[in-house]
């Protein structure tokens, strides 16, 4: 750490940026081919009708929906990294800001086809924005679900906003080392910053604002994307915890996701000297925090279940870990809750196979939290009759395939191309003598 | 008309950056511009910059933001004026959370408008006087002289440890 210098914090980011060779290329196609996939999946069930998914009654949402509510938690710890830790000045945050606001960028995207997706008849999408229409058809603000509308908008474009603004100074510095067409286009997209006095002056306030912004942005965000269950008066939805408990669960999922995405790019761009496992250590420790806080928001819905005494919030938090979801539902907590207690030993944390492992765990128990909230609920309402099972069926499988493609493939153009890591926060903790994390 | 030279000192060090341009603001030569590759605190003070105006670009964009969600929920409310569930049609609690998320929005609006307007990007021309080590670990000091200060000029940047970097002569009007 001691030896970094502005030199080489440069030379090794824009090392990453040189030509890649042909396994580069192929990991490319192949994500590119699972997009397609998906792709051709969401043709053919426009195609053929949204009866081609396993929804039907009485479990109206699922997997487009599960994640949906996956890709926005993975999209929320970009903006806790950048905004909330750039606040809170933690030094450990310059290394890995860039690659999670990315992910946030990319996850945002990929959350916001959900919807589409979900909505079968995609080209009636219109409807859910306010625009003057034949019929004078207005949107009902007074719903959760355009609460969400505008809520993941904002997000995306206060995100992409927030991403390109804070990579300014870096891609002046890829254009003052580039030739060619690579310079030419740097020198458009750094909009000719030179570091001058008075850009400084401004930028730095500027990018205050915008992290003060989007820190009231991404606790909003995911608690309207809560409020979606909350607001419906549904078993194991219809509760107050759902705001806080959505908020965490999605930080710690992102983190993870955030573990799972820059170990192995520390390993293949020899970040190793910039993301130190001090860093990675740093996360794993946010993650305990987090993950202690959703175990925490599990034991209270039972505990409010029985508390209140109502029959049938009784009823489904019975279900859920005895019924025919109680897999998921174990996976959920095992991952979620009590692998990452492992963290809690300082040789777990510090090792870098236990951090890629664990951080993998805690992407799929997301992912089944997700999947018991929203199915458990919905397959056993309030009437016995109507009670139903659900299994997603090979399109949404496929659909959902391609989504992890797409953000795979978007996330590894990203890094051969655009800086992956922030030369100017690296240099800016170089010039503090701060550590980021050693 | 006289022929103005802008003469760049570049240090890799930032105290004696500052030092330059401590002592370049009780000599005859104009300081133009400073280039650094990080925001730096020390040269904000060297220069008795004034605190940026883009907050009030985004205190006014959030203002109008708020304003803009609340009446557009509102406003669409209006056009169906039905009673649901016995919630009143401009009901305040569910517009509240559009126009909070409208304020952020529109303020973040605010925020680019103002960093591009205080700082005048897009602007390709800076770049013909600005030397590209300045983005890696160098701190550019630009002044002006004249043809005959010019090696006065230099001598001041490298005594102080400074490299040298002399852009194309300008016209000077006047």
């Amino acid at each position: 750490m001691n030896e970094l210098t502005f030199a080489k914090i440069d030379q090794t980011v824009l090392d990453t940026l040189k030509p890649p060779d042909r396994s580069y290329w192929l990991t490319v196609g192949i994500l590119f081919a699972g997009a397609l996939a998906g792709a051709a999946c969401w043709i053919y069930q426009i195609l053929t009708g949204i009866g081609v998914a396993g929804m039907n009654n009485p479990v109206g949402w699922g997997t487009y929906l599960i994640n949906f509510v996956f890709w926005v938690g993975i999209a929320h710890s970009g903006t806790l990294i950048s905004a909330i830790l750039h606040l809170l000045r933690a030094g450990w945050r310059n290394p890995i800001a860039r690659a999670a606001e990315t992910m946030t960028v990319f996850a945002v995207c990929i959350a916001g086809l959900f919807p589409f997706i979900h909505l079968g008849r995609v080209w009636l999408v219109f409807y859910m924005l306010p625009i003057p229409n034949q019929r004078n058809l207005w949107q009902n603000f007074q719903s959760p679900l355009m609460f969400d509308v505008v809520a993941i908008s904002t997000y995306l474009t206060v995100s992409s906003l927030f991403w390109y603004t804070g990579m300014l100074p870096d891609l002046a510095i890829v254009r003052d080392r580039a030739t060619g067409i690579r310079k030419k286009i740097f020198t458009v997209i750094s909009l000719g910053w030179t570091g001058a006095h008075e850009q400084w002056r401004h930028y730095a306030r500027g990018y205050l604002f915008f992290a003060a912004l989007a820190t009231p942005l991404v606790i909003s965000v995911h608690s309207v994307v809560s409020w979606d269950f909350a607001l419906a008066v549904v078993p194991g939805w219809h509760t107050t915890i759902f705001a806080p408990y959505f908020v965490a669960g999605a930080i710690h999922s992102g983190l993870a996701m955030v573990l799972t995405l820059m170990i192995p790019i520390r390993k293949l761009f020899h970040y190793e000297e910039i993301i130190t496992v001090k860093v990675l250590e740093s996360v794993a420790k946010t993650i305990i925090f987090t993950g202690l806080i959703v175990g925490f928001a599990y034991g209270t819905e039972f505990f409010i279940a029985w508390y209140s005494q109502n029959p049938v919030e009784m009823a489904i938090f019975k279900y859920r870990p005895t019924g025919d979801f109680a897999l998921g539902f174990w996976i959920m907590v095992v991952c979620n809750t009590i692998i990452p207690l492992l963290f809690f030993f300082k040789k777990i944390r510090t090792t870098i196979p236990w951090l890629f492992v664990i951080s993998i765990c805690v992407n799929i128990g997301m992912w089944y939290e997700r999947f018991v909230i929203i199915i458990s609920s919905v397959s056993r309402d309030f009437i016995p009759h109507a009670w139903g099972l659900y299994s997603p069926t090979m399109i949404e499988f496929g659909i959902m395939l391609g989504a992890f493609c797409l953000f795979f493939f978007f996330f590894l153009l990203f890094v051969k191309h655009l800086p992956s890591v922030s030369m100017t926060e690296m240099k800016e903790t170089v010039e503090q003598g701060a550590g980021h994390g050693d | 008309m006289g022929t103005e030279y802008r003469v760049m000192g570049l240090f890799t060090d930032e105290n004696r950056a500052v030092s330059a341009i401590e002592a370049i603001k009780d000599s005859p030569w104009p300081l133009r511009r400073v280039h650094s590759p990080v925001p730096s605190h020390k040269i904000s003070d060297a220069l008795r910059l004034k605190k940026s105006k883009v907050g009030y670009f985004t205190l006014a964009g959030g203002i109008a933001g708020f304003f803009a969600g609340f009446l557009l929920a509102a406003f669409t409310a209006s056009q169906w004026n039905l009673v649901v569930s016995g919630k009143p049609v401009i009901a305040l609690v569910p517009f509240f959370i559009v126009g909070f998320e409208f304020t952020i929005l529109f303020a973040v609006f605010g925020n680019v408008a103002g960093l591009i307007h205080q700082m005048q990007l897009p602007e390709f021309t800076g770049l013909e006087e600005y030397d590209p080590r300045c983005s890696g670990e160098h701190f550019g000091i630009l002044a002006a002289c004249k043809a005959d200060e010019l090696e006065g000029l230099k001598a001041f940047f490298q005594t102080r440890g400074g490299e040298i970097n002399i852009f194309s002569e300008k016209q000077e009007h006047q």
